[in-house]
Formats: structure tokens, sequence, C-alpha cells
């Protein structure tokens, strides 16, 4: 039986800006090959003509769905290079930026999946539901997604008068919603029947492809920097961290559902303690860090965001390099789509959160 | 949950000020406060470089050189450290984010355009209760 | 009723009610009803600009629209066939139409043989879309038709065997005798699981949510319908929901008592209204349901509704021996 060569390329409504070239045997995928790059604008290289303030809207733009968390890594990467001592109220700030920016990643990953499954439902009431995140963070940073909002130094602005109420209410409304959302969306007969045993990634193999993010913690290894190297006030959270031991697309899941419940514990912690005071560290506007490399790692929405910036002392790093998860979970497209049916490829395609912006950088 | 725009508009928070939060929209160019020491224009160099300085006419006693900033809507973000590098408070943005136009010459909004200041259109509200959320016209 | 000619009566029959005039509104009247409903299970609003009245007049809008599209014929496809297989699915759902009657007086054909002619044409469908699919000349569109031809050969057969479940209990295959046998009970009591394994054949044979895999969008890019566009495509969606009323009526005649109803409300109304609630039951797992896999609907098909449909021929054998 002859093969059929499909390329399910970036002008596809299911791929997103990315081309995967797949090799059909009647239903069955042969041989799946991920050909990223559609997008490369050399992030890196122009962040070296940009100063180290400068460098915030660059490099929140690849990942615009969880901007907060991928601007976390570089920012406390500048901070360790020009030793800065970060105020408490400013961490406490970014924390809670970053979990409200997990949340409205999840969504928005829960919403795509609707559309690559056909559930038109799915894919409407997480957006409108993210409505209201979006508009409370508005309120705090301004934009509705691309914030510019962590400085090295703490955070830009304070927090509006009476916010502590809106995110009360915003966080309320939102785990109301999530037991609605787990009668529909996941207990629905059909979407267990299309993800369950679908792309089955086990622990050994997680662990070989090197694959970051809720696709790891999907695989029963229970390993988030977030615990394992706390950064800002993640230490003195009390949160859990989900894993799953099956590792099909319905674990993936199932991890990213229960991150959102996790991440309203975290918000809730630190609208209850949240100290007074500075809220931004004095810091030169043209920042010149002593010569050095660092290294920082943060755990954003879609996995582990790692940052190396070697500086010589001038007012433009010299070499910034990113780590994005999308771009670790890379191996595991032809890994898990060999023997699958062709049905399956948007269902692991999505499960494991590839975002090709963030990817191609 | 769906806002019928544009009958509706949202009643949206008051303008960005550095160091208080606020919406960034269009920017408003106090010309009374500004000295035209062009800061803004270095901060948004190598974001965007969408700030020139330009020549105005006019008294204004604290601008002895006369120059003004000019911004490009075509290239801004709308990331606002323009805002933050202006000692003096000369630049804020508003809440008006209504700024699309047919030619894109029509983008580059002079000083003086600047100057005008902004329309609150808003007329309803988005309202969040324990199970669901919506919009109320104000 | 006025005397008129017997030839004028059938012309107006024919093209005004309850044929093509008739029809052609309804439809119109369901594709808008179809994008109010599911925007009020997704928590928005739907069309609401075009005409007085939440937008009543968008699928006329919409129709306006393809009409002046540009009709893309890809340069290597088989035009003769590409351009003439919409005109094959138009007619085959307007045939449809002839068959059923909206009730005794308002009927168009009431032929002795309606039930099979209409299988019949119900499985040609299959053949339209394989040469639109073959005349594109496009992976995507070939993968496309041969899922349509797989599910809807798999699915033709439940559909034959629960329409036999109810030919068998009114003794015949006129659909006006099968309403007329259904005065005391309708078959829907008599006969649940064959109601069931119709509706979700008819279901698969629309390739409606969940069983739209021939136009799966994320994987094959609108499956055979890839290439269409303009007024050619206008012409396949209104052939879809032709069909889509047609066999709302079939099962409303079928299971429901058809035009069976007290006196105040004119029969044809009946007809109508009840047509008008399986359309919505219809509608309603496009909100609800995901795409089902194929395997997992050829699963369904030939694990699940196959024997279940002989389960029913079963029961309806041992009701009309009990019963009379």
């Amino acid at each position: 039986m002859s093969e059929l060569e499909l390329s399910i390329g970036p002008q596809h409504p299911g791929s997103g800006h990315f081309r995967l070239i797949v090799h059909v045997d009647g239903d069955i995928i042969v041989r799946a090959t991920p050909d990223p790059g559609y997008v490369h604008r050399g992030i890196e290289k122009q962040a070296e003509y940009r100063e180290y303030l400068q460098n915030i809207p660059l490099l929140e733009r690849p990942v615009i769905s969880d901007s907060n968390g991928s601007v976390y890594g570089y920012v406390l990467a500048v901070e360790k290079l020009a030793g800065v001592e970060i105020p408490q109220r400013a961490q406490y700030i970014r924390v809670m930026m970053a979990e409200l920016n997990r949340i409205m990643s999840h969504l928005y990953w829960l919403a795509i999946y609707g559309i690559f499954l056909g559930h038109s439902t799915m894919f409407m009431w997480p957006f409108g539901d993210r409505e209201v995140l979006i508009d409370l963070a508005q309120r705090v940073m301004g934009t509705r997604l691309t914030y510019s909002f962590f400085v090295p130094g703490g955070v830009r602005t304070d927090l509006p008068d009476g916010f502590k109420d809106d995110a009360l209410r915003a966080i309320t409304f939102l785990e109301s919603r999530l037991p609605e959302y787990d009668a529909i969306f996941i207990n629905n007969p059909l979407f267990t029947q299309r993800t369950k045993g679908v792309g089955v990634l086990r622990s050994e193999d997680a662990i070989r492809l090197g694959v970051v993010g809720p696709t790891l913690r999907g695989s029963g290894i229970n390993a988030d920097v977030r615990k394992d190297e706390p950064y800002d006030a993640y230490d003195q959270m009390d949160f859990d961290i989900p894993s799953f031991q099956e590792g099909d697309c319905y674990s993936r899941s199932l991890v990213r559902i229960e991150e959102i419940k996790q991440s309203t514990r975290i918000i809730r912690q630190i609208l209850e303690a949240i100290p007074s005071g500075p809220f931004r560290a004095k810091q030169p506007a043209l920042l010149k860090p002593p010569k050095g490399s660092v290294y920082s790692r943060v755990e954003a929405a879609r996995g582990t965001y790692a940052y190396f910036i070697t500086s010589k002392g001038a007012k433009a790093p010299y070499r910034l390099k990113i780590s994005s998860p999308s771009f670790r979970n890379l191996p595991a497209f032809p890994f898990l789509m060999k023997g699958s049916h062709l049905a399956d490829m948007p269902t692991i395609y999505w499960s494991l959160d590839y975002w090709p912006l963030e990817a191609d950088r | 949950m769906t806002l019928r725009y544009p009958e509706s508009k949202l009643d949206l928070p008051p303008g960005y000020r550095y160091p208080s939060s606020g919406y960034k929209g269009r920017h408003v160019l106090n010309m009374a406060k500004c000295i035209g020491d062009a800061i803004c224009e270095l901060a948004c160099r190598n974001i965007t470089g969408a700030i020139k300085m330009v020549k105005a006419e006019g008294e204004f006693p604290r601008n002895r050189r006369l120059t003004f900033p000019q911004l490009d809507y075509g290239l801004c973000v709308f990331c606002g450290f323009c805002v933050d590098a202006c000692a003096f408070g000369a630049l804020t943005m508003s809440s008006d984010y209504e700024l699309s136009v047919y030619e894109k010459g029509a983008l580059t909004y002079t000083p003086q355009m600047l100057a005008s200041p902004p329309i609150d259109r808003g007329n309803s509200r988005f309202v969040v209760a324990k199970s669901q959320a919506y919009h109320v016209q104000a | 009723m006025l005397a008129f000619p017997e030839p004028l009566m059938d012309a107006l029959r024919v093209l005004i009610f309850p044929g093509l005039g008739f029809s052609l509104m309804f439809v119109l009247f369901m594709v808008w009803y179809e994008r109010k409903l599911l925007a009020k299970v997704q928590v928005r609003v739907g069309p609401l600009y075009a005409g007085r009245f939440e937008g009543i007049l968008q699928p006329i809008a919409d129709f306006i629209k393809l009409l002046l599209k540009e009709i893309i014929v890809p340069r290597q496809a088989d035009r003769l066939l590409f351009l003439l297989a919409p005109t094959m699915m138009m007619g085959l759902s307007v045939s449809l139409l002839a068959l059923i009657p909206l009730s005794p007086s308002f009927a168009i054909t009431d032929s002795s043989v309606g039930v099979l002619i209409a299988l019949a044409l119900l499985s040609l469908s299959p053949l339209a879309i394989v040469i639109a699919a073959w005349a594109s000349n496009n992976k995507f569109s070939l993968i496309g038709g041969l899922r349509a031809l797989h599910q809807m050969t798999s699915y033709a057969i439940p559909l034959s065997f629960s329409i036999l479940g109810v030919v068998i209990m009114a003794g015949s295959l006129s659909l006006v005798s099968i309403v007329e046998s259904q005065r005391n009970t309708w078959f829907v009591l008599l006969q649940p699981i064959g109601a069931v394994v119709f509706f979700l054949a008819t279901l698969a044979e629309l390739e409606r949510v969940p069983f739209d895999i021939p136009e799966a969008e994320t994987e094959i890019v609108m499956g055979w319908e890839t290439e269409y566009s303009g007024i050619n495509y206008g012409i396949i969606m209104t052939a879809a929901y032709v069909k889509f009323y047609a066999l709302a009526v079939i099962f409303t005649e079928l299971f429901l008592g058809g035009w069976l109803g007290p006196a105040p409300i004119p029969p044809p109304l009946w007809t109508i209204i009840k047509t008008f609630l399986v359309v919505t039951l219809m509608m309603i797992p496009r909100g609800v349901y995901p795409r089902l896999r194929i395997d997992q609907m050829f699963k369904l098909g030939w694990t699940w509704l196959l024997p279940l449909s002989l389960v029913n021929i079963a029961v309806v054998l041992v009701e009309v021996e009990v019963l009379g």
C-alpha cells in the first residue's frame, strides 16, 4: 500500500504557523516530521541591539498568551547579574501576575483544543471566561495582553485601589466555572474517547526526549521549577504540583485543569498576605550590569523557560539565549505520532501545547 | 457576555501616568510642561522608534528649543516606557483607543494633535458576579 | 377548495407549497435558527444586524455574498465534474422533497414505494461526494471524500433496518399509509430503539457533529469541500440543508405521527411543528460534542447500531404478533 505525503503546512486551519510533514498509509501515520522555522524573526539577535530595559517589550511578544511567565525569567536573570534586591511587595505582585497569566494561557489552550477536536462550545466558553481575567489584568497593567510590567527591580506600577475585591470576584467566578467545564468538556464521553490512550508518553521516554512542562507532569514525573528551585515568593506559597501517571492526552489535559485550580489557590493566598512597601527597587534606567554570565529558569504555563545572558559591561547584552518549552517539546512530535491515526494528529499536537512563535523565536 | 460594539463601549479606567496604574491608550502631551529634552525619544529609540522630535510654533517658556515629540502610531506598541521616562509628567497616556484611520500618513500625530484632550466615549460597564459576567449599559 | 385545473394545482404544489418555495424558505429559516440556537448555548448572540429582527435576513445576506464571489476552479481539476458535482447533490436533495407529503391533501406525490425511493436517493449521495472529491485534484479532498463514502455507506444499513421496522408495523412503504397507521399510538413509543437508531444514522448521513468527520477542519481543511468557493459552495450547503429538512420530515412521519394531532391546528402545520422540534434536537449535539474519530465511528455503526436495529426488528415482529 503506497503512502500519501500530506503537508499540514503553515496555511492550514489546524496547524498554527508550523509545518508538519505527515506520511500516511490509509489512516495510520507512518512518519511525522515537524518543520519549524516559519516565524523565525531573530529575536535573540535583535536583543543584542536593545538595552536591558528595552528588551522587555521585545521578549514578551513571541509568547503572547503567557507574556508575564517568559519575561519573568529574563528579569530574574538581569537581577541576578546586576545583584539587585527585590522588595517583598514586588515579589508578591510578580507571583500573582504570573499565576494570573498561567490561568489565562491554560484557558486559551482549552479553547483551541476545542477547535482541534471539533467542539465549538469548548472554544467559546473558555475565551469568554478569559475576558474576565483580561479585564482584571487591564485594570492593573494597562493593556490586555502585552504588559511590559515586570522590570529588573520589581514591577512598574502599584496595584490600583479596590484591586483585592475585583480579584476575589474574578477568582470566585472562575472557580464557579470549573465544575461546569468538568461536566461538559472533560467528562464528555466523546472527549474521553478521543483522548484516552492516545499519544501515550511513558515516563522513561519523557525523560529521554527531554520534554518539559505539563507534558512531563502528565507522564508521571513530578518536576516543577517552582518547587525545585523556588524564585521570588514561591517558597512561601502552599500549593501542589499535579501529575498523572498514564501519559496520554487525557492526563495532560487533566494536569492543566488542575494547575488552574492550584493557581487560584496561590492567588488567594497572595491576596490575603500581600505586604505593603515599595514595589520597585531603585535602579538606573540605563542598566549596565558587570561582566559575567548568568542562567535562570522559571516555570511558565507551557513549561520551563531558561535564559542565559552574557554581559560585557555594555548597555545591551552581548548574548541572550532563550530556551523555550515548545522547542524542548519538539522531539515528542515524531515519537508520539508514529503509528497513530490521522485524526489523532491534532489531538496530540495540541496536547503538547506547542506554540510556534516561541519555538521559532 | 457579548459587548455590542459600537453601540456600547467599555468604560475604561483613566489613563496611565507613572507610577500609578491606568489604561495605555493614546498619548496626551502637556505642552506647557514639556521642556524638549528628548528623553522620551531616547527611551523609544531602540524599542520601535515611534517618537521623533519636531519643531512647533507657539509661546512655550519652558521649551527653549521649541522641540516636542511627534508620535507615529503605526510603530508604537503602547509599552509606556516613554511615559516612565518623562521626569516632568508632560507625556501621559489616556484611555482613547479608537485610532483607526484610512491612510497611513494620518497615523502620525503632531504635538498639537497629541495635546488635544482625550474623548471619553465609554457607556457600559463589565460586571463580574458570582457565576456570570455581563455588560450593563451605564 | 377552489376549483383550479389539476395541472395548475400540481404546479403550485411543486413550486410553492409544499415543494420548492416553502422548503427553501424553511431552509433559510433553519440556517438562521441553527446559528441563533448555537449562539445561545455558547453564551453569545449570533446574527444580529442583518434585518430588523435579530439578524433574520442573515442567510439571505450570506447567499448574496456567495453569489458575488468568484468560482475558483483549480487548474488541474477535472472541470466538468468539478462543476457538476454540486448540481448532482442539489438534484438529489430536491428530488427527496417530492416524496415527503406534509399532509394527505398537500402532497406532491404519494408513491406506494415512497420510503424505498427516498432510501435509494440517499444512497446516491456518496457518489456525488466522491465525484466532487476526486475532481478537486487535492489530497485533502480525496481523504475527505473517501471518509464520507465510508461513513455514509456504513450508516445506510442501520438506517434501512430501522425503516424496515416501521414498514413491518405499518404494512406499507407509502408515507401516507405509515402515518395513517399511527392513529392509535405513535411509533416512537412502540419502537424507541428504532427511533434512536434512525436519529443517529440520520446525523451520520447528514455529516453533522459528532459525525462531521469528512469535513474535519483541523486535519483536512473542509475535506471534500476544500476547493469549492462562491455559489458552488452555496449550492452544496443548500443541498445539505434541504436534505436535513427532508430527513427531519421523514423522521416525523415515520415515528412521530406526521400530521396527526388534535383539531384546531391544521394537519400540515402539525407536521411543520413536529419537524421543527426534530430539527432542534438534531442541532443540539453540535454544541455539546466534539468530533468522533473514524474508527470510533465505524465501531459505533457496525457494532452498536446494526445489532440494535436487528433487535428492534425482533421487537417489532413480537409486537405485531401480540398486538395485531
